[in-house]
């Protein structure tokens, strides 16, 4: 497992999204509402761009006609035919066995990120922490 | 004594006493026979009214009717019982038929008017063919009702439900919205609570929508290609509406509105749901997946191609062995023969088409008392039919 400084916590601030490249792939970090996500840019069903998508809200509904808007902002539909997926596993919101891989998001201090081997050098700003990338 | 009487009854009709179902026909059309007929079963001032009939602009080959229904003192093809019956319970076989009066009330603009006409063909079919005419009891039929009057609709079922030979609802394809919608969901309500389908079938082409969605074509052949456009916008509707989420034990039959097209259009439907899901998120499953449980499809007319297997491989596709079921449109002009209209068929899927499918939905028995019409040469006759034996 690799890690990498996707950039400073100020460069990445709630309800933004920033793609990295590691290895050859493509992967979209998100902080949405101060929590960090990472999803692989590649829509399962046809290699869609799909980091690139709108993030939105979980429509569900007990009756016809009613329906109930959650989880704004933690769901990622694709920009090419609009599959709804939970940025928080992956998974598509309807049953399917297609799902994009996500990968884990930590901050941590600069000082200590520096020490880490295999970091990447990243310009830092020693007041802020730093958004890595486990990949 | 109970054997011995079993014994002479049996020797009577010279046939077993009971029979198996093998055969259920889900489109039968029985005619009144003369248009005045209703009228005695209406209350002024509509019964002094004119009744909206079936207006043909199209007009199919022999006048729509097979030329051989027609009873010998020149009275409406499917006028007469007794012709009904050798032509089709003894004829093709039938153990039960579904009897679907061809009522157009869907051309009346007048919701109340249509109501009133809904009404006196249940009145009147219930006296005749489930009544008099129906000594063997192998006449089921359907509830007329006026969908453009959904209220009034709603209290027909409540009034009828319960009579031991009216299986299901009736509505016709020409409607003034796509069925799915909320303004039709008090049918419904009333139909699932009473365990009883609704039909869809084809009504005349003068009504409150024109028959394609191009508006009217030129030719009866195009006219008649064409009745599935209005099945597709009807089915789609249902299942999108979320009207089977709502009530969970309705069901649904498509009579005479092909089904050859129904795996690619739900294909379709399954595909649009999966990136516009969250418009309709009371869907709770596929939208293909609601057919098995929901929706069933009658055969007549059936799809002939070129290679007969083509068509079985679209009962595969469609699942057939779960929503088909076998009907012949007697006395019209397409009616489709059980031992002619179908290519050679697995004898499983064979049982569930031709009996199983419609004896689940309709609650009917798998065996029968036999009658007379049991014990002509067609009763033979109808062993070929069905394979049995081999």
């Amino acid at each position: 497992m690799g890690k990498l400084v996707v950039g400073n916590v100020s460069e990445l601030p709630p309800s933004s999204r920033r793609i990295v490249r590691v290895n050859g792939r493509e992967i979209g970090v998100f902080n949405v509402k101060g929590k960090y996500y990472a999803l692989r840019n590649l829509c399962p069903h046809q290699s869609a761009p799909l980091c690139l998508g709108e993030l939105t809200g979980l429509a569900i509904s007990d009756e016809p006609g009613e329906i109930e808007w959650t989880r704004e902002g933690e769901i990622l539909r694709c920009p090419w035919h609009g599959w709804e997926f939970d940025i928080a596993n992956g998974s598509t919101i309807f049953q399917s066995n297609a799902r994009v891989k996500t990968y884990d998001v930590q901050v941590e201090k600069a000082s200590v990120a520096r020490l880490i081997e295999g970091v990447e050098t990243y310009p830092v700003d020693v007041e802020n922490d730093l958004v890595i990338l486990e990949y | 004594m109970e054997r011995a009487r079993q014994m002479e009854e049996a020797t009577t009709y010279g046939v077993p006493r009971e029979v198996s179902v093998d055969l259920i026909d889900c489109d039968v059309h029985p005619y009144l026979t003369h248009p005045d007929e209703l009228r005695q079963y209406m209350r002024e001032p509509w019964r002094s009214r004119t009744i909206p009939s079936r207006r043909q602009i199209f007009l199919p080959p022999g006048d729509g009717r097979r030329l051989d229904a027609f009873p010998e003192d020149g009275s409406p093809a499917g006028s007469d019982p007794k012709l009904l019956e050798t032509q089709v319970l003894q004829g093709i076989g039938a153990d039960y038929v579904v009897l679907i009066p061809s009522s157009s009330i869907s051309i009346i603009p007048d919701p109340v008017f249509a109501a009133e006409v809904a009404q006196a063909w249940n009145d009147w079919q219930i006296e005749t063919w489930l009544g008099e005419y129906n000594w063997h009891g192998r006449f089921k039929s359907s509830i007329v009702i006026a969908p453009q009057h959904p209220e009034r609709a709603a209290r027909e079922i409540e009034r009828l439900a319960g009579h031991p030979h009216l299986v299901q609802i009736l509505v016709g394809s020409s409607a003034q919205a796509a069925y799915g919608k909320r303004q039709y969901h008090p049918i419904w309500e009333a139909a699932a609570r009473h365990n009883l389908p609704a039909a869809l079938h084809v009504e005349s082409p003068v009504g409150p929508t024109p028959p394609s969605p191009l508006g009217y074509p030129t030719y009866f052949l195009e006219f008649h290609t064409l009745y599935p456009t209005i099945y597709m916008t009807h089915l789609v509707s249902l299942i999108a509406e979320g009207v089977f989420e709502k009530y969970p034990d309705f069901k649904f039959v498509f009579v005479e509105g092909g089904s050859a097209w129904l795996a690619p259009i739900m294909w379709r439907m399954d595909k649009d749901w999966r990136g516009a899901r969250a418009e309709a998120p009371w869907l709770k499953r596929r939208p293909s997946e609601y057919l098995r449980d929901h929706i069933r499809f009658s055969t007549q007319p059936i799809e002939e191609p070129e290679n007969p297997r083509h068509l079985l491989q679209i009962f595969e596709m469609m699942e057939a062995e779960h929503v088909l079921m076998f009907a012949s449109d007697y006395p019209h002009w397409d009616f489709d023969d059980p031992k002619r209209a179908f290519p050679r068929m697995p004898k499983e899927l064979k049982r569930r088409i031709f009996c199983e499918n419609a004896r689940e939905l309709y609650n009917l028995p798998a065996t029968r008392r036999a009658d007379s019409l049991d014990s002509t040469p067609s009763a033979a006759e109808k062993q070929k039919i069905m394979g049995t034996g081999n």
